[in-house]
């Protein structure tokens, strides 16, 4: 029994980090290269929704959109203005120089807001007792419903829509695709900004559970590059499987770890996969 | 714009030559003495690190208004320690070898301390810590440091007495991984059984989790009837949070730095219920206590802020007694306004006016009688308990 709730337990948190595992992921796979940004993207949105929530008196989940679309445009915004001249350097100063940013960016929120901790305007609700004793909470479902309607929209949007295929066909052959006529640099930004949303609702999804500080992103993204890793870094369901497998793994480890050194689980997954598999779980293909 | 004139020119060069034939004197009387600051204004301890800073500022401006100390406006330089030992190193030498500063205030975590206090004591700076680890003051500082702040065995000493007091029995210690989690439970677990109870299972978790589900699990396995959260804000809040979810009613004891009222306002107020907290405390009606509260324009100011006011207060005190801003003469005088049988004043105004008529002084602070031994530690010192009702603080004794 304690085995299901630790697995319970895991797939609840593991379900949350897929969202901005999935962002971290869809910018690899089309930019081609690891934006650490995300972390502070999330705490843009994670306070663009208290703000919705608890100043504008907005019910949640109008505020989980305001969360999205306010960290989707400062992605956008900092990607066009900042990262992209970084880009022609290669890979590494990109990525070294959206760790640049994410600091900057999240000193700016914590000129806005402070240090001090936040929480969003909802009340807390008991767990709901399931079959057998087992445990689950109402926030971490209604989490995992909303995390997996907008997983749903993305592959959606992926798969049917003109602008979705277009994205892929960047992802997949950049050459191709602008032989094709596809316009790159528009693509670049409609990427920035789904991602940079979705790992703005997954800050403020986070923060529903937990309360909201300038570091909420930061405390997560090593967690979070892990799964993207693990799932296979440019593979989007890959993500959201990475996820589920640090979720659950670090919760299983508390069966025989204490519970200090459960961060350890996330990268001792990463050193495994890398060595059997060093394209992660379901390789590098974009969906 | 200033317009120079012939006339200024002359006074000028009056002036540095004058400056330049007594150059000890010129400074003292232009130049304002530099204090540093040195707390965290990022990281872990920035909630608490501006906090301090506002409290010790709050005193130099006070003594500032009345003339400042040996006739010199007192200047503070801050400087952020990022509450990483690396940054606050760096910070540290900043201070001492470009600012020449005496004195730093305001290291708050205890790894931060360990890093900075060397830096301290080889350079004959004067340091002043919130740190609570045992460790601390068993460094060779050679008196170049001192503490407001109990060490973890006088606080857990106090807080088993409270919780055996209120009749338990069995305590589950959840607390995060620092350097005084070990510490504090096995101080805990003696005190305990000298009281016929003890510490039935001792959980340390990793900081910085969405959730402590699991964690919460494992320590109520243990069948416990008191549990005794020794975190930090972000964390605690998270556990508070979990056991409300897990229908755990059990009453619960935190450190008042992990969860003060601006920290309990971000938590409905049933998760926060039968929940008791504990911090080095003044006597109720101490004099020192509401100066600060004045000072600061606050009801309450919590342990750190009453602290960080007590540091600006002896280094200010103790450079009017010793008639010298230095590292060394810090060290030396620091006990002879700390402590003693001497007048007592409650504020660093007070007791220069006090040193002025040449009378020998006792500083009792804010946090505390502020009497140290002779490794900086405070002798000894109260306890302040509250109860959480209805999310609101509320007070219940003085031990």
């Amino acid at each position: 029994m304690e085995v299901l709730q630790l697995i319970l337990n895991g797939l609840m948190s593991g379900t949350i980090l897929a969202v901005p595992a999935i962002g971290l992921t869809a910018i690899f796979a089309v930019l081609r290269f690891t934006n650490f940004a995300l972390a502070s993207h999330m705490t843009i949105g994670a306070f663009a929704g208290f703000v919705a929530n608890v100043t504008l008196a907005w019910p949640i989940v109008p505020s989980l959109l305001a969360a999205f679309v306010v960290a989707g445009l400062v992605g956008v915004a900092t990607d066009e203005v900042i990262l992209k001249p970084f880009r022609a350097a290669g890979f590494i100063t990109t990525a070294i120089g959206s760790i640049a940013l994410t600091i900057a960016l999240e000193n700016c929120v914590r000129f806005i807001f402070g240090n001090q901790l936040r929480g969003y305007d909802l009340p807390i609700r008991r767990d709901w007792v399931i079959g057998g004793g087992l445990r689950v909470g109402p926030q971490q479902v209604e989490n995992l419903v909303i995390a997996v309607i907008a997983m749903a929209l993305l592959f959606a949007f992926l798969s049917f829509t003109r602008t979705g295929k277009a994205m892929r066909a960047v992802a997949d052959n950049p050459m191709l695709a602008s032989i094709k006529g596809i316009n790159a640099d528009m693509v670049a930004r409609l990427v920035s900004f789904v991602a940079m949303g979705l790992a703005g609702l997954g800050g403020m999804l986070i923060g529903l559970d937990t309360t909201i500080d300038p570091l909420i992103g930061f405390k997560t993204i090593l967690s979070i590059f892990a799964a993207a890793v693990v799932g296979g870094l440019g593979s989007l369901p890959g993500a959201v499987v990475g996820a589920l497998v640090v979720g659950v793994g670090e919760e299983l480890s508390l069966l025989f770890l204490s519970p200090a050194y459960r961060s350890a689980i996330g990268f001792l997954a990463i050193l495994l996969v890398l060595t059997l598999r060093p394209r992660g779980i379901l390789g590098a293909r974009a969906y | 714009m200033t317009k120079t004139t012939r006339r200024t020119l002359l006074k000028g060069a009056a002036a540095i030559s004058a400056a330049a034939a007594f150059p000890i004197r010129a400074t003292a009387q232009g130049e304002p003495l530099k204090f540093g600051i040195l707390t965290p204004l990022t990281g872990a301890g920035g909630q608490d690190g501006p906090r301090m800073l506002k409290a010790m500022q709050a005193v130099i401006d006070e003594v500032n208004k009345g003339g400042g100390v040996l006739g010199r406006k007192i200047e503070s330089i801050v400087e952020d320690d990022q509450t990483n030992p690396e940054a606050a190193v760096r910070a540290a030498r900043k201070l001492i070898e470009v600012n020449k500063v005496p004195v730093i205030m305001g290291t708050w975590a205890s790894a931060v301390t360990s890093a900075v206090a060397p830096v301290c004591w080889e350079s004959k700076t004067f340091l002043c810590t919130v740190s609570g680890a045992d460790s601390i003051t068993q460094l060779p500082h050679q008196g170049y440091l001192i503490r407001t702040q109990p060490t973890s065995k006088l606080q857990a000493t106090s807080h088993a007495g409270f919780v055996a007091g209120m009749g338990h029995k069995k305590v589950a210690v959840i607390g995060i991984q620092a350097p005084f989690a070990l510490a504090t439970k096995e101080h805990l677990d003696n005190v305990l059984k000298t009281k016929g109870g003890s510490v039935v299972v001792h959980v340390i978790y990793e900081k910085d989790k969405p959730t402590y589900r699991s964690e919460i699990d494992q320590a109520m396995r243990a069948n416990p009837d008191f549990l005794y959260l020794n975190g930090y804000a972000p964390d605690t809040v998270v556990v508070l949070r979990d056991l409300f979810k897990a229908n755990i009613n059990l009453p619960k004891f935190a450190q008042s730095y992990a969860v003060p009222q601006k920290t309990l306002d971000t938590i409905p107020p049933e998760v926060s219920t039968k929940l008791y907290t504990g911090q080095p405390s003044a006597d109720i009606d101490s004099k020192a206590f509401t100066l600060a509260a004045q000072r600061l324009g606050m009801a309450e100011p919590d342990a750190y802020e009453s602290q960080a006011t007590d540091w600006a207060s002896l280094v200010i005190l103790t450079v009017a007694k010793a008639k010298e801003a230095t590292g060394t003469a810090l060290k030396d005088n620091v006990s002879k306004i700390s402590q003693g049988s001497g007048q007592k004043v409650y504020s660093a105004v007070d007791g220069l006016k006090a040193l002025a008529e040449g009378k020998e002084i006792n500083y009792e602070g804010a946090s505390g009688p502020c009497d140290f031994t002779d490794i900086g530690d405070i002798q000894g010192c109260r306890f302040r308990y509250m109860e959480v009702v209805d999310g609101k603080l509320k007070f219940l004794k003085i031990v």
